[in-house]
Parts: structure tokens; C-alpha cells; sequence
């Protein structure tokens, strides 16, 4: 009976226009929110990946290697291996599911080159925001990758937290 | 005193607290008696024009600024404000 109430829900047509995001913007990694009730989705946010900005990766919480590491990339570079979003983006995300009684339930992005797989990055930055959540008036959501490293894309979903990473199984419908 | 919620990657320049209490009529108030006390955030939050950057989030009491009257808002003794940076993430390493 848990399992059943707990497997998140991706209706068919919401994962082919993530899908269709991550191909959009490849080499670029994509990011965006998915919301829905009672863990199924019903919406598809998607936001503006701003890494490329100057200056968006110092609020960012990349530790001070991958900080160095961006810095010696030009901006369309950096945008292929990180992904900041836009927080105004984000806000009016926010503020429609609440207009329309939805719950934050998935942040995701696209690896381009590598596996649907948290990196080192994703995990630290998910940790650090897990006391975020609750002040913003969030559930802490999964996180979904899609890497589009091979042929097929490839999607995976998890949970964060407090640094370990375990499967959020997802079913299509 | 309004009490604002640091979060981890400026907390270097709040001397790593994760909260901090300002005097503070409004936000743009807020910012500059940050910046007093800890010199080199206002940077991080604002761009040239005193605009806050799209990377970052200030709410109060749980609204972003942006839908209320952005540095103009106005604060009272006991609202809450939290900076809250981007959600952000990587790829692994490149090879
Ligand atoms: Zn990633």
C-alpha cells in the first residue's frame, strides 16, 4: 500500500516535453519543477537555466573547486556542465501552484554528456537546501536527471538527503 | 529588529551565522545595514542599479519581494526574511 502512495506519477505527455526541454537546449543542461497533487503530476515548469550570468555562480552553493573550474569556462561553456535557475523564474512557478493548489514535487535538470546520475554538485547543493524547503513553504521535492549521454534519454529520480542518495521510483502513465 | 536567514554560501561573510538580526524599515533598508555589518554582501544580492539579482530570492514572511513592492517593501518588528540562493547543480566532472 505505500509503495502505491508513495511511486510519483509523470503522465506521458509532461515527460516527452521534459524531454523534448533537455533536447532544446543540449549541449546546455536544462532545469525545471514539476508539480502536481497527491503524487501525480500535473504541471511542468520550466526555468531559465541563468548559470552563464555573471556572478550567478557565487550564490550558488558550488563548493569553491567547481566555483574555479567555472570561472575558467566561458559562459556558453558553463552552461553545459551546471545549471542555476532563474529565481524569478522560479517565484512565479511558486506562486501559480499555489493559485492552483499544486505541491512542488520534482526538481529537474539534464546532464548532456554524463549519466542520470546526482554529481558530487547535485548532492552537496540538495543537502543545503533541504533546511530551505520549509522556510519557503515547500515539501522537500525528488530530484530527477535526465542524461541525454546515449541515443535514448535516460531518466532517473531521487531523493537527497542529508547527502545520500536513494531511488524515488516514478511510473508513466 | 528584523531577523533574516543567512543562507550557506554567504554565510563567510556573516561570520558563518545562519541567522542575523538588522534594523530595517523596508528592504532596500535591510540590504544597506547588511552591507554595514557585513561588508561585501549587498554585491552578491543587488546588481549596479540596486536591482536584486535573478539568482537569488529574498521573501518576507514567505512572499518574494518581487510580488510585493520589491526594495520598497516595507518590514515590521517580527516579519522573517529569508535570502534563499538559487537551486543549482552540476554535471560530474568533465573528463
Ligand atoms: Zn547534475
Amino acid at each position: 500500500m505505500s509503495h502505491a502512495v508513495t511511486e510519483l506519477v509523470i503522465p506521458r505527455p509532461i515527460l516527452d516535453d521534459m524531454i523534448a526541454h533537455a533536447r532544446e537546449l543540449a549541449p546546455h543542461e536544462c532545469c525545471g519543477l514539476l508539480a502536481g497533487t497527491d503524487r501525480i503530476v500535473h504541471r511542468l515548469y520550466r526555468i531559465k537555466n541563468i548559470v552563464a550570468l555573471e556572478g550567478a555562480h557565487y550564490l550558488s552553493s558550488f563548493d569553491a573547486a567547481k566555483v574555479a573550474h567555472l570561472e575558467r569556462l566561458s559562459p556558453a561553456e558553463r552552461a553545459e556542465i551546471a545549471f542555476v535557475m532563474d529565481m524569478q523564474d522560479f517565484s512565479t512557478a511558486k506562486k501559480d501552484m499555489r493559485q492552483r493548489g499544486l505541491d512542488l514535487l520534482v526538481v529537474y535538470h539534464s546532464h548532456p554528456h554524463d549519466p542520470a546520475r546526482p554529481s558530487g554538485t547535485d548532492i552537496k547543493i540538495a543537502t543545503d537546501y533541504e533546511e530551505i524547503w520549509p522556510k519557503i513553504n515547500l515539501a522537500v521535492p525528488s530530484y530527477l536527471l535526465i542524461s541525454l549521454m546515449n541515443g535514448e534519454p535516460e531518466i532517473q529520480n531521487y531523493w537527497i538527503k542529508s547527502g545520500q542518495v536513494s531511488p524515488a521510483p516514478f511510473i508513466i502513465r | 529588529m528584523i531577523k533574516v536567514r543567512i543562507p550557506t554560501p554567504l554565510r563567510p561573510l556573516t561570520k558563518n551565522q545562519g541567522e542575523v538580526s538588522v534594523a530595517a524599515a523596508s528592504i532596500e533598508d535591510l540590504v544597506n545595514n547588511l552591507e554595514a555589518a557585513y561588508p561585501g554582501i549587498k554585491a552578491r544580492l543587488c546588481d549596479d542599479k540596486g536591482e536584486l539579482r535573478r539568482f537569488v530570492n529574498i521573501y518576507v514572511n514567505e512572499e518574494d519581494i518581487r510580488f510585493l513592492k520589491g526594495k520598497d517593501t516595507a518590514l515590521k518588528t517580527g516579519d522573517e526574511v529569508s535570502i534563499v540562493p538559487a537551486i543549482a547543480g552540476g554535471s560530474p566532472w568533465p573528463a
